[in-house]
């Protein structure tokens, strides 16, 4: 019979743990954390090339004159110092603010409508939520090419309603004031199914106690919804808020497809004319100097959403 | 113990995995054997797809090598042409829209052709269509040899005139502007049927302008013409036949518009009496369910004269030492009589090449009358002119003139607000042809 003496009772401790507590393994032979390393490299080996990479090239192409063929010029910040004047630049942005700020506020309201009542222990939600992802999973090329023909102003599907109420639809796409809001409304109908299931998730994920409680305690379900579905819901919220703006701000194949930018300029996103200037003016400097001021607003919008967060977004109750 | 073997075991796996699949993408990556004649072409039917591929089976027969051609959308095409280019895997020899040359040639991307030519004894330029020799040069040079190259002519729906009484036009004597916009008023219904489509963008406006007497550039100065009384006159005709006559089908959207397709849409659907087309749309329209015909483009104040367009192939700047013998090879055999005779044969368009004009066979009946104009033997043709910075023209003119085909605001007032910018463009374009040259 074995007796334990002090000596091996203190060593035991030392003998390498099963479990998650491995960590002096990690200094000994590194073994862990090469394997971390190899697990982590494609990932990591995307985003440098992909991501961090190109944004390096296009802040160093911003500061040259480039036509793709001859030789680039140093420009210094030159290219930055013709935005100023460049009221296309200007309009661009101006419309892209305008989609961004009317379009993600109405995509997140009808997503959180759809999803506040798929929650209600719908039958078959399943097959409803399927059918209201799906455009979301079509190709938005696609989805543009019919509501072009929905938004034909003679024969389109959706004038002909109109005409059934005795409104005369306007002429959409082809209208200085209704080409936006013609686009926002068609950029609605594709996004939504994706913050319908983010928000769908996070609903399932709010414990049913606490709305016992609420019931207990007599609350109304407006108070229900402020008290404890919103607070409860505002991670899902702020990351689908993030996306979507991010998303918004690079809006681009929608516009090209059912305006190309027009009438005038007033659908051209700013995406669009970077597009425009590095590929069809062949100004590869100036149109990187616009690049690098998207991704500017880009991230200073989202960090200003992230110091919001501190104080919006509930990760508990 | 198994734990530790397996990770070793997965880590080893995917080390290897991942060298196999990097083998396997360089393996991809390694672009055709040397000596291959590469080319590149835009294609965005099978139809075209098959002319090529005759195209590449006449190379290998003639040069004894293999061929390996790059096909594109043509919408897609100068965007990926432009990435090729720069990344040094376009093809040998290019496929060029005679409205690109310039644009390429002042950014030397593709190489003057002048010293090639006068070298091969065996190359005659002056088989080609001056037209087409014209479109394919810049600051006089040669920077590509033309495949086709046709006039802007009048497509006609030869059942739908019969239904209504009215006789064909004559195949020779163009038009009056004035008895076309009364056709075209008269053969328009108010039951869906139209006189008149054409895409309402400068392109085609330009066949208007130069049968006017007007032009969007002019050599000699730093401004455009466009807002020249001859310009505004031809432009305010064809903006009327929209918005004040409405013999033409409604603009229902700016993209399809825009879109070169569009006009040739509403001809193929039965009822549009006239379109304005080149012969490249022989092919599609010989599907039309109805009869139809093709004459001279209708006579303005400067007569018809109609823009006149082409294709070329060209080399790139890149290609050096044997390569350049090989691509020049190339781009003869791509451009001679035998591969015209094919491209023609096809019906895809009028063949660059003189010797290779009689394979260009009807129908239609009058095909012949293209010919006819090159050659200068009845009404006539422009060379379509470009800038070197043609994209912009296009896209500024596009932004800004269907406000005046959709009756938003007078042709002097787009035209107006326009100038500052087109003039700007027309500075930078001097600018740019100084500097090449």
């Amino acid at each position: 019979m074995a007796v334990e003496t002090p000596a091996a009772a203190t060593a035991a401790p030392r003998r390498t743990p099963r479990g998650p507590l491995r960590g002096p393994r990690f200094g000994r032979n590194g073994s862990e954390t090469l394997a971390a390393w190899l697990f982590l490299l494609p990932s990591l080996a995307g985003f440098l090339i992909f991501t961090a990479g190109p944004v390096v090239a296009a802040g160093v192409i911003s500061l040259l004159d480039w036509n793709l063929f001859s030789p680039p010029h140093f420009t210094g910040l030159d290219n930055f110092a013709r935005l100023g004047p460049d009221t296309t630049f200007w309009s661009a942005l101006g419309n892209t603010a305008y989609f961004t700020f009317v379009s993600v506020p109405l995509t997140l309201l009808v997503s959180l409508g759809l999803a506040l009542l798929l929650n209600q222990g719908l039958r078959r939600m399943a097959v409803f939520r399927s059918l209201l992802l799906l455009p979301y999973a079509t190709i938005t090329v696609a989805v543009a090419f019919v509501w072009v023909w929905l938004y034909i102003p003679h024969d389109g599907l959706i004038n002909a309603v109109l005409g059934v109420f005795g409104i005369d639809g306007p002429a959409w796409l082809i209208s200085d004031d209704w080409a936006m809001p013609a686009l926002i409304l068609m950029s609605v109908w594709k996004s939504f199914g994706f913050g319908m299931v983010i928000f769908l998730a996070g609903l399932q994920a709010i414990p049913q106690q606490l709305y016992e409680a609420a019931r207990v305690d007599g609350a109304s379900p407006w108070r229900t919804f402020r008290a404890v579905t919103l607070p409860l819901l505002s991670p899902s919220v702020f990351f689908t808020v993030v996306t979507s703006i991010i998303g918004s701000f690079q809006v681009f194949d929608q516009a090209l497809v059912m305006t190309d930018g027009g009438p005038g300029s007033s659908t051209t996103t700013l995406v669009m004319y970077i597009y425009r200037t590095g590929f069809q003016n062949y100004e590869q400097g100036y149109a990187a100097a616009q690049s690098m001021v998207l991704f500017a607003f880009i991230v200073v919008i989202t960090a200003a959403q992230f110091l919001l967060q501190r104080r919006l977004v509930h990760y508990d109750i | 113990m198994s734990s530790s073997f397996s990770r070793r075991a997965l880590l080893k796996g995917a080390t290897l995995g991942g060298l196999a699949t990097t083998g396997a993408l360089s393996g991809c990556s390694s672009g055709p054997p040397p000596s291959t004649a590469t080319w590149s072409m835009w294609s965005s039917s099978p139809e075209e797809n098959r002319v090529w591929a005759d195209f590449g089976h006449y190379v290998e027969r003639r040069m004894h090598i293999r061929s390996s051609s790059t096909l594109t959308p043509s919408d897609g095409y100068p965007t990926k042409l432009d990435l090729q280019l720069v990344s040094g895997t376009a093809g040998m020899v290019t496929a060029l829209n005679g409205w690109l040359i310039p644009t390429y040639a002042s950014r030397g991307a593709h190489r003057p052709l002048d010293a090639l030519i006068a070298a091969d004894p065996d190359f005659d330029l002056d088989d080609f269509y001056p037209a087409i020799r014209s479109i394919s040069s810049f600051a006089g040079h040669t920077y590509a040899i033309g495949f086709d190259v046709a006039p802007t002519v009048l497509y006609y729906n030869r059942t739908l005139l019969e239904r209504n009484g009215v006789d064909p036009p004559s195949p020779t004597e163009p038009m009056s502007w004035d008895t076309f916009r009364e056709l075209a008023v008269e053969l328009s219904k108010p039951t869906d049927q139209y006189g008149f489509t054409c895409a309402p963008t400068i392109d085609d406006l330009v066949s208007w302008i130069y049968c006017a007497g007007g032009d969007v550039l002019d050599g000699d100065r730093d401004t455009s013409p466009l807002d020249a009384p001859e310009a505004l006159e031809a432009i305010h005709y064809v903006v009327e036949l929209f918005v004040k006559d409405r013999v033409t089908p409604p603009i229902d959207n700016l993209v399809a518009q825009n879109a070169s397709g569009t006009a040739l849409a509403n001809f193929l659907q039965g009822n549009v009496a006239f379109m304005q087309n080149g012969p490249w749309q022989v092919l599609n329209v010989r599907k039309a369910p109805f009869t139809w015909d093709i004459v001279p483009f209708p006579a303005g104040p400067a007569g018809s004269t109609p823009r006149v367009s082409g294709s070329s192939f060209a080399i790139p700047s890149g290609v050096k030492d044997d390569d350049l013998d090989l691509a020049w090879r190339l781009l003869k055999t791509l451009t001679s009589t035998g591969a015209l005779n094919i491209y023609a044969r096809a019906g895809r368009n009028n063949p660059a090449r003189l010797s290779a004009a009689s394979a260009f066979e009807p129908p239609p009946a009058n095909l012949g009358i293209v010919q006819r104009i090159l050659k200068g033997e009845v009404a006539g043709g422009h060379p379509f002119n470009v800038t070197t910075n043609w994209n912009r023209v296009r896209l500024l003119l596009g932004q800004e003139l269907p406000r005046a085909f959709l009756g938003q605001v007078s042709v002097r007032d787009a035209i107006d607000g326009v100038m500052p910018r087109l003039n700007a463009l027309m500075r930078q374009h001097r600018d740019a042809v100084r500097q090449a040259t």
